[in-house]
């Protein structure tokens, strides 16, 4: 396979990250090295499930459950509350 | 000490009133108090709410209550395990200030079960390393000699079992970080099959391939952790239907007509002369017990490494997508409308190798690459656990050295990602097929550190993991020994 060029400020916006010049430049050649090592694997045929057939997952019933957990013991971690909402930039002109 | 003794032990002198919960806490939180400053495996210590417990035990035992085995037991936890109302911080400024208002399942077990806690262990962050030092809170030292790493990411659980600062600890596993740092440290850690430990307030890094696991300085006092956290949880959609065995019952088998495969790819990757030397001479004692040895191989051994970075990144990118500085954790100054809070806060709350692995997660799912590398990687991973499910049609367990090398020097590895990775090699397989393998000491090398042997088992073989590793261990006279500290 060819040397892949990685748009390394393209792959940073979709993960919603800020680098500055040489952070990007180090982290390009980082992840060249990574994808290196999967370009070097042989062709390999087959397809993939990702399902263990022996063990499928069981999903809980969609039923509405009591939650123990109060509003202002799940507030309290959030960075900015006011009248118990939490607070963000504004969003809507 | 009461520190130095065993969980096992120490669960009959309480059920026989020699000792209290309050006396061997106290024990525990004296000697954190005497050696956490130089070993660092503590993010927080819970000394009051760890004598509450203690005393809480005692009180129900003078009642003449009847409790589960490790009632009264210190057994610390990871940090990234949500904990009720104890800071829970995954060694990242992200979750510097993160209280979860629930327990994990398995804190809930523990709880149950009357166990201790005496506090929150060190780790790299979003247990995304080999060496703790990505932790953004503290450097952990390896007890055995404290210029050198204690291994990742479980390197605090570890050192703190190692360092006698615990009886007993939880880690966590996704590609080795119970079992390499087990190795590191000379102690007893266990990945379990997936599905086995539910992972209900776990901090998500690769939900495919997390597990937590039980660490310990002895193998029958492992087994007594497993016994309590595994089982079934409908709150893990991955949790498998399953009856376990009572898995401290497990072991003084013997191993006569015990098939150990022995797959010859596991011992280029970089293993040292001295690991494969201490390696093949504790299958040769198993050998000498009437266990068959046989040379297997797993041809796809040297691309699990790459199937592994691949695909756990990938998933790492979407699980930590959540952390936006929004509802909870950090949450950047001086910000510029919505996008520019998520991008701060990400930058400034995440570490540099939490970034390269959400960035190359982001990279493998990306449109024009995802066939050419997740696809692969998944591909790759089907076919590794089909080589194992082949292996294990002629052998019943699997040695190979759980660290291709011992423990390396604070600062060594710290620029160089490959250099870290090749740390995995041996042990990234087993997630990838979601088998369960056990790190147990095996010598030491030329530098005095820990090798570690690595036993595999078809999944839900525990119980064979347990007694083929107790009679090792007893074949070398034990394995609790809590080395000179500095």
């Amino acid at each position: 396979m060819n040397e892949i060029k990685i748009d390394i400020n393209h792959i940073a916006k979709l993960a919603r990250l800020k680098m500055d010049e040489e952070q990007a430049e180090k982290f390009a050649r980082q992840m060249t090295d990574i994808i290196g090592m999967v370009d070097s694997l042989p062709a390999i045929e087959g397809t993939a499930t990702g399902l263990d057939p022996a063990n499928p997952m069981t999903l809980r019933p969609d039923v509405v459950v009591v939650s123990e957990t109060t509003r202002e013991e799940i507030l309290s971690n959030a960075p900015q509350v006011e009248a118990g909402c939490v607070v963000v930039p504004r969003i809507v002109e | 000490m009461l520190y130095q003794k065993s969980a096992t032990e120490l669960s009959a002198m309480l059920a026989r009133g020699e000792i209290s919960a309050v006396e061997l806490t106290r024990s525990v939180l004296g000697r954190i108090e005497e050696t956490d400053g130089k070993v660092g495996a503590y993010v927080t210590v819970c000394a009051e709410d760890a004598l509450k417990q203690a005393a809480a035990v005692d009180s129900r035992r003078a009642r003449g209550e009847e409790l589960p085995a490790l009632a009264g037991i210190p057994v610390a936890i990871k940090d990234n395990i949500c904990t009720k109302g104890v800071l829970t911080t995954c060694s990242s400024k992200m979750l510097y200030n993160f209280k979860p208002p629930y327990n994990a399942t398995v804190i809930e077990r523990l709880n149950a079960a009357g166990a201790v806690m005496p506090g929150k262990l060190n780790m790299d962050e979003f247990a995304m390393g080999s060496s703790c030092e990505n932790s953004a809170i503290k450097l952990t030292h390896n007890p055995h000699d404290l210029t050198r790493v204690p291994g990742g990411s479980s390197g605090g659980s570890a050192a703190a079992v190692a360092s006698g600062e615990t009886i007993l600890a939880l880690g966590s596993d996704t590609g080795g970080s119970i079992r390499q740092p087990s190795s590191c440290c000379g102690i007893v850690g266990l990945k379990p099959t997936y599905g086995s430990v539910s992972r209900y307030g776990l901090i998500a890094f690769a939900s495919s391939l997390d597990q937590i696991g039980p660490m310990a300085r002895t193998v029958g006092d492992a087994a007594l952790l497993y016994n309590t956290i595994c089982g079934r949880d409908e709150r893990d959609a991955t949790s498998a239907h399953h009856t376990y065995p009572d898995f401290t019952k497990c072991m003084g088998k013997g191993v006569k007509g015990l098939r150990i495969g022995v797959p010859k790819e596991y011992f280029g990757l970089g293993v040292t002369k001295e690991v494969e030397k201490a390696v093949l001479e504790a299958v040769d004692a198993l050998r000498a017990e009437g266990a068959e040895i046989r040379e297997i191989s797993l041809p796809s051994t040297d691309a699990a490494l790459a199937a592994y970075y691949i695909i756990s990144s990938a998933e790492a990118s979407s699980n930590l997508a959540r952390f936006d500085g929004v509802k909870y954790g950090y949450r950047a100054r001086e910000i510029d409308g919505l996008i520019d809070l998520y991008e701060k806060s990400r930058s400034e709350g995440f570490g540099d190798e939490v970034k390269r692995r959400i960035m190359l997660g982001t990279f493998v799912l990306s449109s024009g690459f995802f066939d050419a590398y997740y696809k692969r990687g998944k591909v790759l991973q089907q076919k590794i656990a089909s080589e194992f499910a082949e292996a294990f049609e002629g052998c019943d367990l699997i040695a190979t050295p759980t660290s291709p090398f011992t423990a390396f020097r604070l600062g060594e590895n710290v620029d160089d990602p490959l250099k870290m990775y090749a740390a995995d090699i041996c042990t990234v397989t087993v997630n990838i097929a979601s088998l369960p393998a056990m790190s147990i000491p095996c010598g030491t090398g030329a530098d005095g550190m820990p090798i570690g042997l690595q036993l595999i088992g078809p999944r839900f073989s525990e119980a064979a993991l347990f007694n083929a590793a107790a009679h090792y261990e007893s074949l070398v006279g034990g394995f609790n020994k809590i080395p000179a500290i500095g």
